[in-house]
């Protein structure tokens, strides 16, 4: 596999063989890709399509963006907001706003989320209710009004 | 026909400098590095994230990947700094070059099977996959080599893919309205920078910047057609597009960013890099004099432009 060490300059060629299975392994690669936008989504990774912002946003309506607020045993009864970030529940923010659905349907599984809490940030006061808020701002042409509208998702107290 | 398919061929297969894989394949692995340990993190915390979120991909369903625990993100991460840090050293470059792949893969793997998908991270798999393909290739190899020729462009053809085909999925998703729609509003106003707010009172800018937007990735594959010269200027062109959106809404398509170097002459910047190091002019430090530029001859002047310039 060692090139020839006597030749500084030069190009070195490929035989019909390395070339045949180097085209198709690039045909290949075409291919899926071009599937995976045509027909895939986003389970189809690293096949899925390319959406990075590929949405469409009425003009005018609402943005929304999830959070978390939580309660820890030192203040019980006040609602913080906590980051939705990895490094804070094990998940960020994407992650439970596409999962909104399951987490009204059972509101326990935002416990695992203060149980991922306690052990990566073992040294804060630990989580003993949790809730998803919905924030919604409001855009009027392309603008927003300063208008915001905040709504529970759904909750859950330690037992 | 016949010609037509020829010419794709030739095309596909041009030799390209070995320096220059070598180069690519030198970043490729360096970012594997940071973008593991610092980067793209979110990964790593899924291995604390109970398995009810776990949403297995088509690839975990072939391949029966289990939801992620802290031993396996472990075993990942690390194993993706050791197998890059061997790789860089240029020995074994297959076997540690494939490791890289499958370790990394599998790490975003871990990260984009608890729901959400980020859409930047693909194309770097081809890089990973076939930069290897190429063999043994040295900083200092003066050679071309049709192996190089098709590494780099399939490198290539899978950065401007990203464009083309992003294009194609906003109208696919977003319909061809997308380009009259709030879309940056929406990014801007979830998360945008203080110093991209008052784009926000001027809406027009962002409706402008969607047009320019989609115009520039349905037109990227132009790129293929440019001078040595013209190319370059439009990497410029998109690595300047990508520090404004970073500036705006803090996203950057980190591995997509290394991919568009392979569009460059790397083993010149490299050789100009070396001889300032040792002090001594460019060409000893393994400029190639004579089988260095990929295409045309725009990059031969340069390229012994480039030479003067440091030996001065």
């Amino acid at each position: 596999m060692a090139y020839p060490v006597d030749v500084e300059t030069g190009v070195v060629r490929l035989g019909p063989a390395a070339k045949a299975w180097r085209a198709a392994v690039v045909l290949v690669l075409t291919g899926l890709f071009c599937a995976g936008s045509l027909v895939g989504d986003d389970h189809w990774w690293p096949f899925s399509p390319w959406r990075m912002f590929s949405t469409s946003q009425a003009p005018t309506g609402t943005v929304w963006s999830t959070g978390i607020e939580v309660q820890t045993a030192d203040a019980p009864g006040k609602w913080v907001p906590a980051p939705l970030t990895p490094g804070n529940t094990g998940l960020n923010r994407a992650e439970i706003e596409g999962r909104v659905p399951q987490i009204q349907a059972d509101p326990s599984r935002l416990g695992t989320l203060a149980r991922s809490h306690s052990e990566l940030r073992p040294a804060s006061a630990a989580w003993t209710a949790l809730r998803v808020v919905r924030r919604q701002v409001v855009v009027v042409d392309s603008k927003p009004t300063g208008e915001v509208r905040a709504e529970v998702l759904a909750q859950w107290t330690a037992p | 026909m016949d010609r037509a398919v020829n010419r794709l061929w030739a095309w596909l297969f041009t030799p390209m400098p070995l320096a220059r894989v070598a180069t690519l394949r030198l970043l490729v692995l360096a970012f594997v590095v940071v973008d593991v340990l610092g980067l793209h993190t979110s990964g790593w915390y899924h291995g604390w994230a109970d398995p009810v979120w776990y949403e297995p991909l088509v690839m975990g369903k072939v391949l029966h990947l289990p939801a992620a625990t802290v031993l396996l993100v472990q075993v990942l991460k690390w194993g993706c700094v050791a197998a890059a840090l061997a790789a860089m050293t240029g020995r074994a470059p297959r076997v540690l070059g494939w490791t890289v792949a499958v370790g990394w893969v599998w790490y975003q793997y871990v990260a984009f099977s608890y729901g959400k998908v980020d859409h930047d991270r693909a194309d770097f798999v081809v890089a990973l996959a076939l930069l290897p393909t190429v063999g043994l290739a040295h900083l200092t190899d003066r050679r071309r080599s049709e192996a190089a020729g098709l590494a780099l462009r399939a490198v290539q053809l899978a950065a401007v893919a990203t464009y083309f085909l992003s294009a194609w999925a906003k109208v696919r998703f977003g319909g061809w309205d997308w380009v009259n729609s709030a879309t940056m509003v929406r990014a801007v106003v979830r998360r945008g920078t203080p110093w991209a707010q008052w784009l926000l009172e001027v809406p027009w800018t962002l409706h402008a910047f969607q047009w320019v937007l989609f115009t520039a990735e349905l037109t990227s594959p132009v790129i293929f057609l440019l001078s040595e010269r013209w190319r370059r200027r439009v990497v410029a062109a998109w690595f300047v597009f990508h520090a404004m959106t970073y500036a705006a809404i803090t996203i950057a398509f980190w591995p997509h960013l290394v991919m568009m170097l392979a569009f460059l002459p790397l083993e010149q910047y490299a050789a100009c890099v070396r001889a300032r190091l040792h002090g001594r002019p460019g060409r000893r430090g393994g400029a190639p004099p004579g089988g260095g530029g990929s295409e045309g001859d725009p990059g031969r002047h340069e390229r012994s432009g480039a030479a003067v310039g440091t030996a001065g």
